[in-house]
């Protein structure tokens, strides 16, 4: 039943607007125009493919060492070996396949924990400003300059030893979540600054005064108007930033000190250096799979600031 | 007078940040377990002489605040302790494998300095050219290659497949190339800084040449070529400076992220300097070593950052000494 | 800008008691059917069609134009400074017995700063920021006249306190940034004075200053006008400071110039439908607005709206999409400068030109 009095023809008040859809289609029109960002999206849809589809299309399993009786380890590339095997008589494909997940896992997870932890800081402060900002930036100060690599390499070996024979030890992948942890615990400093950045320079622009004219809550303000309009800068970070834990494990795994139970691309490097005079397949399909995952979302995070900033060019 | 004002503040500022990152480092370390009961845990073989000696550097029968300051109190003494596994007094052991890092890192900075300023600047001068784009495209990519798979992908070229260079090592164990210690010293350092350099000169390279192309648009550098002064000068002294300074904060922390990987690094050439120092001592539970390690290295990268907001401030009248910009 | 413009716009068109007609003096710069254009060079952007004007000694010119019109890059292309990819592509500028579109970069570098100076739009912009400003300047006199380092900043101080900088001495060691706007200013004057050149080129000096300050300014050039007898070419946008500091005018629009004459001739009797349109549409103190039945006052007339920006699209004359006395051969011909009184020319089909038939 229709109620006819005069309250139902007043329309609840409308959300504070959003920043109109028409920029996020415009930046990926602007985006689509990138060759650069183009050529990364590629190869990011590759690597991500890779990781969702390979490990069932994979001809070998991960652990599968049957390769050791035919061809035998080391062998060169052949038909059933197509990059050929490795010192301990994996097929090496397979492995790099599988080493797709486990890479796309320490990017995305290391990254959201440490866009989450430096939106927060970075937010806070510059939202607030004042003291709160002075404290929270000579916090993320400190953490800017901490040599992640160093530290997590000491982190990582020490928890190894300190959880034998405790109940923590047959937890899985617990070496990989750690080393995820770290790596986001040391990245968020960048993110903190930029959104600091960002929510100075809205928080004071005409239409956040507009807004709050109109009544709307600091809740409000945050999350509907100036959170959106910093995601494009924040994007690009957190784009380079996948890249750089992706880069980060590999080091971390290069140096031996990744998990045992993963299959990583800085793991299979590890285990087959020794051999790069004699089966140099083995080292530079995993480096090379590397290559390409850190260029791709390099060239998108290129990509991304042309669709969002763009330069005027000449 | 400012200047030392400002000198002081930032100075403060950089001990705190030592004294915060010992800390952790310490705090770290030790949170994890009892290094000794650790230790023990892992290498049965260890000798009582051993424990007492690390127990009396550690004062381990203390509560862990007095430890922490036991320690900080020996680090300023630059008393590092001793090596478990080698023996030998930490400093010493950090001096040594220390210089082998600089040597290859110092040259590798220098170079790519020279080069991207040649490069970044003629890159602008002929913006939108060929020319330009290869240099950019080429930066661009080497940005996105991991310095530890170029440095795979060198010994591998040059190394085993040309035999031009050694692949791993600071020296020969015999036959020093041509006879002479020093060009053989020189000889291996040529692959692990061409390496380092190649990583910074794109970096560098591309924040060179987009900074000069936002200086030579600008009309102070139009103004002086109306007045008169000399292309030259107006590009290699006047847009270069200009061009230069917002470089210098990135160059310190260039130079962090090379001190930072340079365990990587030196894994990759089997070069014998701090960061394969600390690799190793991690490996093998070396707690003195790694402890100290840890602690120049911090150091280093923080001395780093101070040294680069000095000399900015030095360099750019624009800057107020008071806040910084 | 409205009081200033209107006030001075009545003094220009007053008419002025009868000067002894000494012969006129010699002309200093000629710039003659200038083209300057854009790539792509197949189809090149034409940002300066065929543009002429003289400049006699001790004489301001003003060109007068709207943004886009060609007024910046004319006076750029005489000190040969157009920002690449722009550049040079026909006609001559004559200067003391050259041809600078011809000359080189480093022939042309002997002259700037020396016979040839220049006034930038954006004092805060225009002087180095890592630079204290007497070691800039004195840069210039080491450059050209070989000055030591002492004697060039004695006589930076000597031009600081010509221009009307007070306390001179202390402000050599000054950095742009410490200064206001207006002092900047006052700095880029004293810069493009340092060699006594022969010809000082304006470019919108007060647009970026405060009322007060531009007033300032144009008072200080009038005055070194007087005292140096200094030629200035001198581009704006705003009628009132061209009534007030020119002593010739240039009217440009879109790359073409209008008309071009003495500074009372053309207020008094503005002959191109640009330049009365112009006018017309500044509000004047000595005119007085119809007030209708309702109390609302009479609209200022406007220039009509732009139907095709820029380039006309047959080649001609590129008011005629605004013009409101055009007719279908004024899109296709492009006016040629016609003479309709001494010292005074105009382009315009509607006005005795002949007509060229141009490229699009």
């Amino acid at each position: 039943m229709t109620d006819q009095t005069i309250a139902s023809h007043v329309s609840a008040p409308k959300p504070a607007a959003k920043p109109a859809r028409g920029i996020w289609r415009q930046g990926w029109q602007r985006f689509a125009r990138s060759r650069t960002g183009m050529l990364g999206l590629v190869l990011v849809l590759i690597v991500v493919a890779t990781a969702v589809i390979g490990p069932f299309v994979a001809p070998f399993d991960a652990q599968d060492q049957s390769p050791m009786l035919d061809p035998g380890a080391k062998a060169p590339p052949s038909w059933t070996n197509p990059l050929g095997t490795d010192r301990m008589g994996y097929d090496v494909l397979s492995r790099v396949i599988y080493g797709a997940p486990t890479a796309l896992a320490v990017g995305l997870g290391a990254m959201s924990i440490a866009a989450a932890i430096g939106i927060l800081v970075g937010g806070v402060a510059g939202y607030r400003g004042g003291t709160t900002d002075e404290v929270l930036m000579r916090f993320t100060d400190f953490f800017l300059v901490i040599p992640m690599f160093v530290v997590i390499l000491a982190v990582v070996r020490l928890l190894g030893v300190a959880v034998v024979d405790t109940p923590f030890e047959s937890v899985p992948y617990l070496n990989l979540g750690v080393i995820i942890l770290l790596i986001g615990v040391f990245s968020w400093a960048p993110i903190a600054r930029m959104t600091r950045a960002e929510f100075l320079r809205l928080k004071n622009q005409e239409f956040v005064e507009a807004a709050r004219c109109i009544g709307a809550t600091s809740g409000d303000i945050l999350f509907r108007h100036i959170l959106p309009n910093a995601l494009p800068s924040l994007i690009v970070i957190i784009a380079l930033g996948i890249g750089g834990a992706v880069l980060a494990e590999a080091m971390i795994g290069f140096l031996g000190f990744g998990d045992p139970a993963a299959v990583s691309w800085g793991q299979l490097l590890y285990f087959n250096y020794q051999a790069l005079k004699v089966a140099p397949w083995a080292s530079l399909s995993p480096g090379l799979a590397i290559f390409v995952t850190v260029l791709g979302f390099n060239l998108l995070a290129d990509g991304l600031t042309d669709a969002f900033n763009p330069r005027a060019k000449n | 007078m400012r200047v030392f004002v400002f000198l002081a503040r930032r100075l403060i500022f950089a001990i705190i940040l030592m004294l915060g990152v010992s800390a952790a480092i310490f705090f770290l370390i030790n949170a994890i377990g009892n290094p000794i009961e650790l230790m023990m845990a892992e290498t049965p073989g260890m000798t009582g002489e051993v424990i007492e000696r690390m127990k009396g550097y550690y004062g381990l029968d203390q509560p862990p605040l007095t430890r922490y300051l036991l320690w900080l109190g020996r680090l300023l003494h630059l008393d590092f302790g001793t090596s478990i596994v080698y023996n030998q007094p930490v400093g010493s052991l950090i001096a040594t494998w220390g210089w082998q890092t600089l040597k290859i890192q110092l040259p590798a900075i220098l170079i790519a300095l020279a080069i991207a300023i040649l490069f970044g600047v003629t890159a602008a001068r002929r913006q939108h050219s060929r020319s330009d784009f290869t240099v950019m495209g080429t930066a661009l990519l080497g940005q996105s290659l991991p310095a530890f798979f170029l440095g795979i992908l060198l010994i591998f070229v040059f190394s085993y497949t040309l035999d031009w260079l050694p692949s791993y090592g600071a020296y020969s164990t015999r036959n020093p190339l041509w006879g002479s210690p020093t060009l053989d010293a020189l000889w291996h350092m040529i692959l692990p800084v061409a390496m380092l350099t190649f990583f910074n000169t794109a970096t560098l390279t591309l924040l060179m040449r987009s900074n000069m192309v936002d200086v030579l648009k600008s009309d102070f550098i139009a103004a002086m070529r109306a007045s008169g002064i000399p292309e030259r000068r107006v590009i290699y002294v006047h847009a270069l400076r200009a061009a230069f300074i917002p470089m210098l904060t990135y160059l310190g922390l260039l130079i962090g992220l090379m001190l930072g990987t340079a365990p990587v690094t030196e894994s990759v050439f089997t070069w014998p300097g701090l960061g394969s120092l600390y690799v190793a001592a991690i490996h093998q539970l070396d707690y003195p070593v790694i402890m100290g390690a840890s602690a120049v290295i911090a150091f280093m990268l923080i001395c780093t950052t101070l040294l680069t907001d000095v000399i900015y401030v030095l360099i750019d009248p624009r800057i107020s000494l008071e806040g910084g910009p | 800008m409205a009081g200033l413009a209107a006030e001075t716009q009545a003094a220009a068109a007053a008419p002025r008691p009868p000067e002894a007609t000494a012969s006129p003096a010699p002309v200093l710069v000629s710039v003659e059917n200038l083209r300057i254009q854009f790539p792509p060079w197949n189809a090149p952007v034409r940002v300066v069609e065929d543009v002429s004007y003289q400049v006699r000694t001790g004489e301001t010119m003003g060109i007068v134009g709207e943004s886009g019109s060609g007024k910046t890059l004319s006076s750029l292309a005489i000190l040969n400074l157009l920002p690449p990819p722009a550049r040079i592509a026909g006609g001559r500028i004559l200067f003391e017995g050259e041809d600078l579109a011809a000359k080189s970069q480093a022939q042309m570098q002997k002259l700037r700063g020396r016979r040839l100076a220049m006034i930038f739009q954006n004092p805060g912009y225009s002087l180095n920021p890592l630079l204290t400003v007497g070691a800039q300047l004195a840069e210039i006199l080491k450059v050209h006249e070989k000055l030591p380092r002492s004697a060039a900043l004695q006589r930076v101080e000597e031009l600081f306190r010509l221009v009307g900088i007070t306390d001179p001495g202390s402000r050599l060691s000054q950095y742009p940034h410490e200064m206001s706007g207006g002092m900047k200013q006052r700095v880029c004057i004293a810069r493009a004075l340092l060699c006594h050149p022969a010809l000082v080129l304006a470019d919108e000096p007060t647009t970026a200053l405060d009322v007060t300050i531009q007033a300032q300014i144009l008072d200080l050039l009038e005055e070194l006008k007087q005292r140096l007898g200094m030629s200035m070419i001198f581009v704006t946008h705003d009628m009132g400071v061209v009534a007030r500091i020119a002593d010739r005018i240039t009217v440009m629009y879109a790359g073409q110039v209008c008309e071009t004459g003495d500074k009372q001739a053309i207020f008094a009797r503005p002959s191109h439908p640009y330049t009365q349109a112009l006018l017309a549409s500044t509000p004047r103190i000595d005119k007085s607005y119809a007030v209708d039945a309702q109390g609302r006052r009479e609209r200022l007339p406007t220039v009509g709206l732009a139907a095709t920006p820029g380039q006309s699209l047959g080649g001609g004359c590129r008011f005629a999409g605004r013009c409101p006395e055009a007719v279908p051969e004024c899109t296709r011909l492009v006016p040629q400068a016609a003479a309709i009184e001494p010292g005074r020319s105009v382009h315009c089909l509607k006005r005795g030109s002949a007509g060229v038939p141009g490229h699009g």
